[in-house]
C-alpha cells in the first residue's frame, strides 16, 4: 500500500514538473495568441486580438494563468485547443490509442526478436555456433544504433516500393499498415534489449542451477526456457519500462515518416504553433503512460522473481 | 542513453548501404515497367497527399493560409477567377462594373445557384460572407486584409450586389479571386466556428464528408455541381466520385506512396523526385505551377546598421552569388529570378544587371563604406564592430535545398568579410526574432494574387506591426517615393497606368538593394495514375474537376 502511494506521489510530481516546463518553454518563446489567430505571422486586426485575449483569459496575470492551467490538469480538463477549434480531450482520445498500440506492439516485437536471437545463439553448436554467435552480436550492435528515420526509409523502399508487399503509409490500425512502423520502432530496442539480456544470460548460464540441469541431460533449449531465461529476463523487464518511454519519443519520427496519426505528431504540431493546452495535454498523458508502464514492469519483476515479493519496494 | 559502438561500423554500413542501393535499383526498374494504358472510367477515389501543414480549420476565412487554400479549392469557390495570363474571368459573379470614382462596384451573380446545403447563392449570401471576413470573432488574417476597403455591402436584388468602398482599390478583383475570400453558405457560417471549421459548405465540385485530424479529409462529389470555373472543360459534376485528401509530412514517404500507386497526386516533391519524374517512361506527370505574389527572396533590414548603408547592402548582394547553388541544389527544377514578383504575374519586371555577382565590387563597396579593418577571422570591422548579419531561417518554410543555398550564400559573403549567422528555428521563434528586430537578413515568401502584394511588402505602412507583432515589410523600406507610387497604383482603375506605376515601383525597390531575388515560390505537383489535373490561375492550387483515374 505504502509503495503504491509512493508511486502515485512520484507520478503527480512528474506530471507537475513536465507541465510546468512545457508551459514555461512555450510561453517564453512565443505568443499563444498566434496559435489562436491562425498561426504565427497572423495579421488579424486589433479587435480580433482583443476578443481572443479576453476569451482565453490571456489578459490575466501570468501566475493566474499558470495556476488555472495546473487546475485544468488536476481535473483532467485540458480545455480547448488554441489552434484547432475543438476540445483537447477529443484530440487526445483520437491520438492516444494509435500511439499506445504502436509502442506496445513494438515493445512486444522487440522482446520476441531479442529472445529469438538469444535462443539461436544458445542452441547453435560447434564451430558453426561460434560464427552464428558473432554474426548475431554484430546484428545486435547495428540494430541498437541504426537511426530510425534511415531504417524506416529503407524498409519503405524494400517492402513497399520494391516488393510491393506492404503499404507505404498506414492510417490507423490496419494490420498490414502497422508492420513497417512497428518494425522500425522495435529494431533499435530489440538490439539494446538483446545486448542487456546477453550479459545476464551469460551469468545465469554459469550459475549452479544451469550446470546441474545440463548435467541431468536437459537440452539447451530446455535449459534456456526453464531456467536461464527467467533469471536473465529481470534486467530486461526493468529496462522495458525505460524503453517504453523511448518508444513514445521515437513515435514522433515514425509517425511523421509513415504518416500515422498519434501523440508524437500532435505534440510536434502543437509546439510549432505554441498551442499550449494541446502540448500540456500530450505531455501529461505521456507522463501518465510512463508511470503506468513503470508500475507494470515492477509488478512483472515480482511475478518473475518471487524473492522480490518479500523485499520492500523503494 | 548509453550505446555500444559497433566493432566495424564502416564495413557493416558499407554492406548495408550497398544492399540498399541494389534494392533501390530493383525497385525503380520495377516501377518503370508498368506504364501500360488502362481504360478510363468515371467514378473512383483519387488519393491526394499533401506535404503542407494540416489546416487547423477547413474554413479559409479563419486565419487564412496556403494549406487552407489548397483544400478549400475543392469545395468553395470565389466570386471571380483568373486565367493563366492574369485576366480576371467570371465565376460565381458573371459580370461586374466599377463607378468612375472607383468607390462603388456592382456585381451580377449567377442565377439559380444553391450551396450544397440548399441555401441560395444570392446578394444576401455575399453580404454575409464579407461581414464574416470582417467580423473580429472570425479571426481572419488574410481574407480580411483583402476586403479591407469594402465599407458596406448593399444587396440590390437577389442576383445584384453593390460594394461601397472607403477608398478606390485597383486590386479588388484580384483579392476576390483568392480562396481566402471564397463564398460559403451563410447557414453554414451561422452554425458557429467549431462546426464551420469542420465542414464549410460551398458551391464547389466536392463537399467535405469527414475530417479525421492527422490522417485525412474525405471529400465526395457534388452531383448537382453547376458553377464551372475557368479551368473546367465541361459543364456539370466532376468525373471522380471521391477524394481522400491525406496528410503525409515526409517528402520521401509521399513520393514512395506515389510510385507504389497508393496515392495519385502529391505536392511539394523534392527536386530529385521531380528529376526522376521528368525521365521518359516514369509514368509520372509533373505540374510546375509557381505560387503568385512575391518570389522567394532574401530581404536586408535597411532599418538598422549595417544594412542602413546602401553600399553595404549592395556589397552583400554582389557577394552572395546564388546562381551556382540554385543550379546544383535544385537540379534545374528552379530558375533564377531577378524580380520581386512571380514570373506568372504579367506586371512583374526583372533587372539582372543589379544582381550580377562580383566579389571585387563587393570588396570595393565595403572599403568605401568604411568597413576596412579585419579581425583575425577575416571578418570586416568598423568602429570596433564586426560586420555581422543575423539571418534567422524558418525550417517550416525553407525546404532543405533552400537551407543549403543559404549556407552557400553564407560562405560566399564570408569571402568578402561578412559574418553571416544562420539560425534555423521553428516558425514561432522565427516570427519572434523578426518582431524583436533581431535580424539583418531574412527570407519570407508572401502569396497573394496580383501586384498589390508590393504594397503589403514595401509600403512604409508595412513596418507598423499588426497586433500580433507581425509586420510584412521586412526590408523596412520607408521611401516616400515608393509609397506614392504604390498608393497611386492602388487607386487607379486604368490598367495601363497601373502597370506603369507598379513597374516604376519595382524598379525603385530593386535599386534600393534591399532585396536579393532567388526564384519563384516553388509549387510542384506530381501525378501518377490520373489525368486531367490542372491548377487555378489564382493561387495555383489544384482542381480535379476534369480529373479521371487511370493513365
Amino acid at each position: 500500500m505504502r509503495a503504491v502511494l509512493a508511486r502515485l506521489g512520484s507520478a503527480v510530481l512528474v506530471v507537475w514538473i513536465t507541465a510546468t516546463v512545457v508551459f514555461l518553454a512555450l510561453r517564453a518563446t512565443g505568443d499563444p495568441l498566434e496559435a489562436i489567430l491562425g498561426g504565427p505571422g497572423s495579421q488579424a486586426g486589433p479587435e480580433a486580438v482583443a476578443r481572443a485575449t479576453q476569451s482565453y483569459g490571456l489578459d490575466q496575470p501570468f501566475v493566474v494563468q499558470y495556476l488555472a492551467q495546473l487546475w485544468r490538469i488536476a481535473t483532467l480538463q485540458f480545455g480547448d485547443s488554441y489552434a484547432r477549434k475543438q476540445p483537447v480531450s477529443e484530440l487526445l482520445a483520437e491520438n492516444v490509442p494509435p500511439t499506445v498500440l504502436l509502442a506496445t506492439l513494438a515493445l512486444l516485437l522487440a522482446w520476441v526478436l531479442a529472445i529469438a536471437g538469444l535462443l539461436i545463439a544458445a542452441t547453435a553448436r560447434g564451430r558453426f555456433g561460434g560464427l552464428v554467435r558473432s554474426a548475431l552480436s554484430g546484428i545486435e550492435t547495428v540494430a541498437s544504433v541504426v537511426p530510425q528515420f534511415f531504417l524506416g526509409a529503407v524498409l519503405i523502399l524494400v517492402f513497399a516500393n520494391g516488393l510491393g508487399w506492404l503499404p507505404v503509409t498506414s492510417s490507423g490500425s490496419s494490420p498490414a499498415g502497422l508492420v513497417l512502423p512497428v518494425v522500425t520502432l522495435a529494431v533499435p530496442i530489440a538490439g539494446y534489449l538483446a545486448h542487456v539480456l546477453h550479459g545476464s544470460l551469460a551469468e545465469a548460464d554459469a550459475a549452479p542451477f544451469a550446470v546441474t540441469a545440463r548435467s541431468r541431460g536437459a537440452s539447451e533449449a530446455r535449459v534456456f526456457f526453464r531456467h536461464t531465461l527467467r533469471h536473465a529476463a529481470l534486467p530486461g523487464v526493468a529496462l522495458s519500462g525505460w524503453a517504453y518511454g523511448s518508444l513514445l519519443s521515437g513515435a514522433v519520427v515514425v509517425e511523421a515518416l509513415f504518416a500515422r496519426p498519434g501523440l508524437g505528431r500532435l505534440l510536434l504540431e502543437a509546439a510549432t504553433v505554441r498551442d499550449v493546452p494541446v502540448a500540456i495535454g500530450v505531455v501529461t498523458v505521456i507522463a501518465l503512460l510512463y508511470v503506468v508502464v513503470m508500475l507494470v514492469s515492477s509488478l512483472l519483476e515480482h511475478v518473475i522473481d518471487p524473492r522480490l515479493a518479500k523485499a520492500v519496494v523503494a | 542513453m548509453t550505446r555500444t559502438f559497433p566493432p566495424r561500423p564502416t564495413l557493416l554500413y558499407g554492406i548495408a548501404m550497398t544492399s540498399v542501393a541494389a534494392l533501390a535499383a530493383v525497385a525503380l526498374s520495377s516501377c518503370a515497367s508498368d506504364t501500360n494504358a488502362s481504360e478510363q472510367a468515371d467514378g473512383g477515389t483519387l488519393v491526394y497527399a499533401t506535404g503542407d501543414a494540416e489546416p487547423t480549420c477547413l474554413d479559409p476565412h479563419v486565419g487564412g493560409n496556403y494549406p487552407q487554400a489548397l483544400i478549400s479549392t475543392q469545395y468553395l469557390e470565389p466570386l471571380v477567377g483568373r486565367s493563366a495570363d492574369g485576366t480576371i474571368e467570371p465565376w460565381l459573379a458573371t459580370e461586374w462594373k466599377a463607378s468612375d470614382d472607383g468607390l462603388t462596384w456592382d456585381f451580377t451573380l449567377q442565377d439559380k445557384v444553391t450551396f450544397t446545403d440548399g441555401t441560395p447563392l444570392d446578394a444576401e449570401a455575399v453580404k454575409a460572407n464579407i461581414e464574416h471576413l470582417q467580423d473580429p470573432d472570425t479571426q481572419s488574417s488574410t481574407g480580411y486584409l483583402a476586403v479591407e476597403k469594402i465599407k458596406q455591402v448593399e444587396p440590390v436584388d437577389a442576383t445584384h450586389v453593390r460594394f461601397h468602398l472607403s477608398k478606390p482599390d485597383s486590386a479588388l478583383l484580384e483579392s476576390l479571386s483568392q480562396q481566402w475570400t471564397a463564398i460559403q453558405s451563410p447557414a453554414g457560417i451561422a452554425r458557429g466556428m467549431e462546426k464551420n471549421c469542420a465542414d464549410p459548405i460551398g458551391t464547389g465540385p466536392f463537399t467535405v464528408e469527414k475530417w479525421t485530424p492527422q490522417q485525412q479529409v474525405t471529400l465526395v462529389r457534388n452531383n448537382d455541381y453547376k458553377t464551372s470555373g475557368p479551368e473546367a472543360d465541361h459543364k456539370g459534376a466532376a468525373h471522380i466520385e471521391r477524394i481522400d485528401w491525406r496528410f503525409i509530412p515526409d517528402a520521401a514517404t509521399r513520393y514512395a506512396a506515389l510510385t507504389s500507386g497508393e496515392v495519385q497526386v502529391i505536392d511539394n516533391p523534392q527536386p530529385d523526385s521531380i528529376v526522376a519524374a521528368e525521365k521518359d517512361g516514369s509514368g509520372i506527370e509533373h505540374i510546375n505551377a509557381p505560387r503568385p505574389g512575391s518570389t522567394n527572396r532574401i530581404e536586408l533590414n535597411s532599418g538598422q546598421a549595417p544594412f542602413d548603408d546602401i553600399k553595404v547592402r549592395e556589397a552583400f548582394i554582389r557577394a552572395a552569388n546564388p546562381d551556382p547553388g540554385i543550379k546544383s541544389l535544385y537540379l534545374k527544377t528552379a530558375t533564377r529570378s531577378n524580380s520581386l514578383l512571380a514570373s506568372t504575374e504579367p506586371t512583374s519586371i526583372s533587372d539582372n544587371t543589379l544582381f550580377r555577382a562580383n566579389p571585387k565590387t563587393a570588396e570595393k563597396l565595403l572599403d568605401e563604406a568604411g568597413w576596412t579593418a579585419k579581425d583575425k577571422d577575416g571578418v570586416r570591422m568598423k568602429d570596433g564592430k564586426r560586420l555581422t548579419v543575423r539571418f534567422p531561417v524558418s525550417t517550416n518554410q525553407s525546404v532543405a535545398a533552400e537551407q543549403s543555398l543559404f549556407e552557400q550564400i553564407q560562405a560566399n559573403a564570408a569571402a568578402v568579410g561578412f559574418e553571416v549567422i544562420l539560425n534555423p528555428v521553428d516558425l514561432s521563434t522565427w516570427y519572434g526574432a523578426l518582431g524583436k528586430n533581431e535580424y539583418e537578413a531574412v527570407s519570407a515568401p508572401y502569396t497573394k494574387v496580383g501586384p498589390d502584394v508590393l504594397r503589403i511588402l514595401y509600403h512604409s505602412d508595412g513596418i507598423v506591426p499588426a497586433p500580433s507583432g507581425y509586420f510584412a515589410n521586412h526590408a523596412q523600406l520607408a521611401d516616400p517615393e515608393i509609397d506614392t507610387l504604390l498608393d497611386e497604383a492602388s487607386a487607379t482603375l486604368d490598367a495601363d497606368k497601373r502597370t506603369k506605376l507598379y513597374a516604376d515601383a519595382q524598379q525603385r525597390i530593386l535599386e534600393s538593394y534591399t532585396v536579393l531575388p532567388l526564384y519563384d515560390q516553388q509549387n510542384h505537383f506530381l501525378v501518377k495514375g490520373a489525368t486531367g489535373v490542372t491548377t487555378l490561375g489564382t493561387v495555383a492550387t489544384p482542381t480535379f474537376i476534369n480529373t479521371r483515374l487511370g493513365s
